[in-house]
């Protein structure tokens, strides 16, 4: 990492110090939480004209919350603390949050970021794609407040996203979902350490008689600039019984909805072929959990 | 201007003054000379700058030095105590898990949080916690080994 022209790094106490900072240095700083894709983003020659670091560690955004309505997961929280929560580890809903967690390397978990991983809106990262399949809602704060952005209006384009240069990440809130609800996720790699080639996570919920009630069938991994909504997916499966010819046809019709890139790990021709089969496993896999 | 920032190495308080660009790596390494940890991809890729950061393994090359205040650090050259070998660098020697010797130091480091987490973990529980860290000579069947017979508890 050369980072060359970062000339402080700030740790500061509280939000409206942090905000203070921001304020201050606007385009020239960069939020940093766990730190873990700032040469990533450095080797894309993302940090142009970057100087200040403002490290968010001491501002208490480290806690997961639960209750009836949802989980609120603090923008500090690692993806180890995550993985350890009771809820990640056991329900069916939160299945595609666990899947994801399971491929970064524990170095990785230890140190990134719910927060910074979404910040980052790195089309080839695996947890916005299964977040965005719960509906999660960014909590962003601002000189003048906080404000809730959904995560399909957060990225707004290839390492792009919705906050103004004055606002920073403090959270997630995934909010809780029906019963008979469960998710699932499939990532496409080439070893434990790379970007995603395709990935995938959907998320059903199923009434008593096995219909599918409610769908979201999300695509990332370099399929578009950002992780999309498969509607033509999940448009078919609303409604319908629950059965092995469906899923394959939510899998055919996934890959409508995509703008795969051409890149040295795949081809747009593979990514979209790839796309289709994980879907139809990830469906049948969240299925399999309600059983 | 550079960050004054007090942190444990290795048991030794520290009190460092940051530039703020630098990782835990280049610190390490460049200012105290403890080059137990390897430099190999420098992007996070290869595992061989893992060390312990509040017992937990990272990649020292991914961590700014300057978001270490109040933190404990250990190295590989921690490990040992009284200059008695850790049990895992024991089984590294005895099972001759070492081949050109460079990711060495990075293998030890993340199994030894692993053992701290999974007393009798079996073969594929092993290669899959050292998946952050490769081994460019391909010797991979040792180092499970030396994970596998390493006697943590003793």
């Amino acid at each position: 990492m050369s980072l060359t022209s970062v000339k402080e790094y700030f740790t500061p106490g509280g939000k409206k110090e942090a905000l203070g900072l921001l304020e201050k240095y606007g385009d020239s700083a960069l939020i940093v939480a766990g730190g873990s894709f700032v040469h990533g983003l450095d080797a894309r020659d993302l940090l142009y004209g970057i100087e200040v670091l403002i490290d968010i560690q001491n501002l208490g955004l480290n806690e997961i919350t639960s209750d009836s309505a949802g989980l609120s997961i603090g923008a500090m929280v690692t993806f180890t603390e995550l993985q350890q929560l009771n809820e990640v580890q056991g329900s069916a809903a939160l299945g595609a949050v666990r899947d994801a967690l399971k491929y970064p390397p524990v170095q990785i978990r230890n140190v990134a970021t719910v927060g910074g991983n979404i910040a980052s809106a790195c089309p080839y990262f695996d947890l916005p794609t299964a977040i965005m399949s719960l509906d999660g809602v960014v909590q962003a704060q601002g000189p003048d407040g906080s404000r809730e952005i959904a995560l399909q209006a957060f990225f707004s384009g290839l390492f792009q996203n919705a906050l103004e240069a004055s606002e920073f990440i403090t959270g997630l809130y995934l909010p809780r979902m029906p019963s008979r609800s469960s998710s699932a996720f499939i990532k496409l790699e080439t070893n434990a350490n790379d970007l995603a080639i395709v990935n995938v996570a959907v998320r059903v919920t199923l009434d008593e008689s096995g219909s599918c009630q409610e769908a979201r069938v999300v695509v990332g991994g370099g399929v578009a600039e950002t992780p999309v909504r498969a509607l033509a997916s999940e448009n078919l499966l609303q409604g319908e019984r629950i059965s092995d010819e469906l899923l394959q046809r939510a899998g055919v019709a996934a890959q409508t909805d995509l703008q795969p890139m051409s890149d040295h790990r795949a081809s747009a021709a593979y990514r979209s072929a790839m796309a289709k089969t994980l879907t139809e496993r990830a469906l049948q896999r969240a299925v399999a959990r309600l059983d | 201007m550079n960050k004054s920032v007090a942190l444990e190495i290795n048991g030794e308080i520290r009190e460092l003054a940051v530039e703020p660009s630098k990782t835990l790596l280049q610190v390490l390494r460049d200012e105290m000379s403890l080059i137990g940890t390897k430099r190999g991809c420098d992007s996070g890729g290869c595992g061989c700058c893992t060390v312990h950061v509040d017992g937990k393994a990272v990649y020292s090359c991914m961590v700014f030095a300057s978001s270490l205040h109040d933190r404990k650090v250990t190295t590989i050259e921690g490990l040992s105590r009284g200059g008695e070998l850790d049990p895992l660098q024991t089984a590294f020697i005895e099972e001759g898990a070492v081949q050109c010797g460079y990711c060495t130091c990075g293998m030890i480091m993340t199994a030894k949080e692993f053992l701290a987490t999974e007393e009798q973990p079996d073969e594929e529980q092993i290669r899959h916690a050292i998946a952050g860290n490769l081994c460019r000579c391909t010797g991979y069947s040792k180092i499970v080994e030396a994970i596998k017979t390493a006697d943590v508890n003793r």
